[in-house]
């Protein structure tokens, strides 16, 4: 079972980036990119994580991509930009690199006679909202606190970015 | 056959892969940035696994901190685009080399 799901989604996820990748409109990628965030979702499902699955839905495929679409359409209006041109032809032997890459990895893991097994099933109460929040409010209270003054700070770098030239506070 | 590790590995390698290269071949700003969003849920799926591996929720920790700087990211790249927008009238980033030329 985990391994069909693993499959799947797995699968799924490399279409969908492949896909965002490769599709001209910027719509249709961002599209594509929310596909591919859902299998991420199912990935991390089927490691255990159930309040990181929700988290992904909910965040990423949810939030940070419904912000994405708007801006693209706000950007672009009803003519979508695609691609005007190739790649200049110094960079094209760098197109060998990603295939090279994945020979690599594909023979490394054909290679690699330790392949590392999980536990036949992970502790009690594993990658739910009740641990995480322990976790998170216990050993990592600092990175916590920490992360929320990055979010402050973004906030208030795009607001101050968003506000428009001539209501800048120094001019 | 029994998911490994390694499985997770090359899976997240391929799509950080898959991430990067979309990254140097599109030229639009917008497209580039979901390149950077799909190469962060690369690094998650690995934190995870890992996490998985060991039994310990540290991982998942790690993950959604992934989640608020993917957010904050987000947040400010796309003001500056938006901005860069108001200004040249583009988002391709052929049109904006001044700095290099």
């Amino acid at each position: 079972m985990e391994g069909l799901l693993f499959w799947f989604c797995g699968g799924f996820l490399l279409l969908g980036g492949l896909m965002m990748v490769l599709q001209r409109s910027a719509v249709v990628s961002a599209v594509w990119l929310v596909f591919a965030f859902i299998c991420a979702a199912g990935i991390f499902a089927v490691l255990g994580g159930v309040f990181l699955a929700v988290m992904q839905v909910l965040v990423y495929a949810g939030a940070i991509m419904v912000l994405f679409l708007f801006v693209i359409m706000m950007l672009q209006g009803p003519v979508l930009e695609g691609e005007r041109k190739l790649m200049p032809v110094g960079m094209w032997p760098l197109i060998a690199v990603p295939p090279v890459a994945v020979l690599l990895l594909i023979t490394g893991y054909l290679r690699s006679d330790a392949t590392v097994a999980f536990a036949a099933a992970p502790p009690a109460g594993f990658g739910t909202v009740e641990a995480v929040a322990g976790l998170l409010l216990g050993r990592y209270l600092l990175a916590f606190e920490l992360i929320s003054i990055v979010l402050l700070v973004a906030l208030v770098g795009a607001l101050a970015l968003g506000r428009g030239e001539r209501n800048q506070p120094w001019k | 056959m029994e998911i490994t590790l390694t499985h997770y590995l090359v899976l997240a390698g391929l799509v950080f892969i898959t991430g990067m290269v979309g990254f140097v071949v599109r030229r639009n700003a917008l497209v580039m940035m979901m390149c950077i969003e799909l190469m962060l849920c690369a690094v998650n799926i690995v934190f995870a696994a890992f996490a998985r591996l060991h039994g310990d929720g540290g991982g998942h920790v790690f993950v959604l901190m992934n989640f608020a700087v993917a957010a904050s990211e987000a947040a400010i790249g796309l003001a500056i685009l938006v901005e860069i927008y108001r200004r040249r009238r583009t988002v391709n980033v052929d049109d904006l080399k001044t700095l290099m030329e």
